[in-house]
């Protein structure tokens, strides 16, 4: 990828980032929904700023799938559109931010080429939400093999897989090293694209080395539960963390139970906000509890230093959230949880 | 057969006699063979009926797991970590005797895949997903073990109910039958031989005056 020169359209952006922030729904919103049934709920967003996406998706899907649809459909809009707008090294760090999506939508075409699925099957679970642009997904989608589409994904996004991997799914036809060596490169990459040069910048790259934290509790509790531990947990550590570092990883993917390895990220400020869980730490609370700490942290910056690139991607992870908000009311609704489990589901 | 319709001869006697015989032990085997047979399906039947709560609290259990992970993560994402999956289960298929009734066994293989063999990153497929697939290996093994167990217990009925009608025929008509042939042959025999003895007297009485 391409460096922008200049240090970016702060004030612009602030602005317009403000301005579409007010729109997003509130707590009392979401506590609304939850006595709403799945239309009711589809007939409420439309009026809270998702009724184009839900008239244009309406003709393929209904039900439950076109909310989904359609609110992915808005929000890659609205990255778009800050995408579009943002210039200098905000573009860059925006840019870096959202390559996320690209991989996500990598996965999609990785996965259904791996699997067999038609390019229908295929662009239509895409969420052109990222840096890449549809023709340049088209170029993915329509790669005749897997080593090509990361060829173009390289090209395009800079990330890039090794040999050794790609020899690895030639060999048994499994992704799974290619998809952990393009996550690990997209937060190298996003701490790479992060100058942190002043305050406002650095509160950027600290929450970005929290999400890797985050990231790396939640892969050490995942191998944990399959009892996977030492050389083969080692290859899953993310780099660029702010305190779990390989030493604390490789303890606590060493310890012998769940509960062994929870006690090891005692040294971690995150340790303090999770305690609570240390006697039963099962992952989904964990998970869960982690995106609540991820969560409060993005909102416990969001006013600092307004003419920078914060508002900008707190606005994201808040757009981003609204959306899993959504999503998740509509399909707890859908099958039938009951409110309280939903309530425990949103990350509030 | 009629008991009528038998040739009263000492022959057919004989014979008679050794099918009853023949008729009498088949009938105590088979009887042992159904009271066996519904001993292991009461056995069988319990192991169903646990079974079936198994598979009933399993796959309630991954339905609530899968919707979970599609209430946290989407749709999208349960189909996308679905498709990454390459391993096939399978199952190998071979047979056991039960009384020297044959039995399916069926043993599943390739079933639990780790984490680092679903195919699929494993840092950043969620942790909803996981638990959600991990479900489902469960269930599939549980409903294989049901499968196998069942498809016992319906050939067990049908044994059990083959041997009854078995027992019951031998018990009801063809040992009756037998035995009122042979009361028949018996009958017949034995008035032979009676009128044999009063024309050999009349012969000796004829045999007598001509003298």
């Amino acid at each position: 990828m391409f460096k922008h020169s200049g240090t970016g359209n702060y004030a612009y952006m602030s602005a317009r980032v403000k301005a579409k922030q007010s729109k997003l729904l509130k707590e009392e919103d979401y506590n609304k929904m939850l006595m709403m049934s799945v239309p009711e709920i589809s007939h409420f967003i439309s009026e809270a700023g998702y009724s184009k996406e839900m008239n244009d998706l309406a003709v393929r899907h209904s039900g439950i799938e076109l909310l989904e649809y359609a609110t992915y459909m808005n929000m890659s809009k609205q990255f778009r559109s800050i995408l579009e707008s943002a210039n200098g090294e905000l573009k860059d760090m925006v840019a870096a931010y959202l390559t996320k999506w690209d991989f996500e939508n990598l996965k999609v075409v990785l996965r259904g080429k791996n699997y067999g699925l038609t390019l229908e099957n295929m662009r239509e679970d895409l969420v052109i939400a990222g840096s890449l642009k549809e023709d340049d997904l088209e170029k993915l989608l329509s790669a005749p093999s897997i080593e090509e589409a990361l060829a173009i994904f390289k090209s395009k996004t800079g990330l890039s897989v090794s040999d050794e991997a790609i020899r690895a799914y030639k060999e048994d036809k499994i992704l799974t090293k290619i998809e952990d060596e393009i996550t690990k490169g997209y937060y190298k990459n996003v701490l790479d694209s992060i100058s942190g040069k002043d305050r406002a910048t650095n509160i950027f790259r600290n929450y970005m080395k929290y999400v890797i934290d985050l990231k790396n509790v939640e892969t050490i509790m995942k191998l944990k539960m399959e009892n996977i531990g030492g050389e083969e947990a080692a290859d899953f550590f993310i780099p660029g963390g702010y305190q779990l570092n390989q030493k604390i990883y490789a303890q606590a993917a060493a310890a012998p139970t769940m509960e062994a390895a929870f006690n090891e990220l005692q040294s971690m400020k995150i340790y303090e906000e999770l305690k609570a869980l240390s006697q039963t730490p099962t992952i989904s609370l964990l998970v869960l509890s982690m995106e609540r700490v991820r969560l409060q942290m993005a909102i416990q910056v969001a006013h600092m230093y307004p003419l920078s690139v914060i508002p900008v991607v707190v606005y994201m992870i808040m757009k981003e959230d609204e959306v899993k908000k959504i999503r998740t009311v509509a399909h707890g609704v859908d099958s039938g949880l009951d409110r309280d489990s939903i309530k425990n589901l949103l990350v509030i | 057969m009629a008991a009528r319709d038998v040739t009263p001869t000492r022959s057919v006697l004989l014979d008679l006699k050794r099918r009853i015989k023949l008729s009498q032990s088949g009938h105590k085997i088979l009887k042992m063979k159904r009271d066996g047979l519904i001993l292991e399906f009461f056995e069988i039947m319990e192991k169903a009926r646990q079974m079936r709560v198994g598979v009933a609290s399993d796959f309630q259990l991954a339905m609530k797991k899968i919707t979970i992970a599609k209430v946290v993560d989407g749709e999208l994402a349960v189909k996308s970590a679905a498709y990454a999956l390459k391993s096939h289960p399978e199952v190998d298929l071979s047979s056991k005797s039960i009384m020297g009734l044959m039995v399916p066994r069926v043993e599943a293989n390739n079933i639990h895949t780790t984490l680092l063999q679903k195919g699929y990153g494993v840092i950043e497929t969620s942790a909803y997903i996981e638990d959600a697939a991990a479900a489902f290996e469960k269930l599939l093994i549980t409903l294989i073990r049901a499968a196998e167990i069942e498809t016992a217990m319906k050939k067990l009925l049908d044994e059990i109910e083959k041997t009854k009608r078995r027992v019951n025929a031998l018990e009801f008509k063809i040992i009756p039958e037998f035995k009122e042939s042979e009361r028949f042959v018996k009958f017949r025999l034995e008035e032979m031989s009676r009128e044999e003895t009063t024309r050999l007297k009349h012969l000796k009485k004829k045999g007598a005056s001509t003298e």
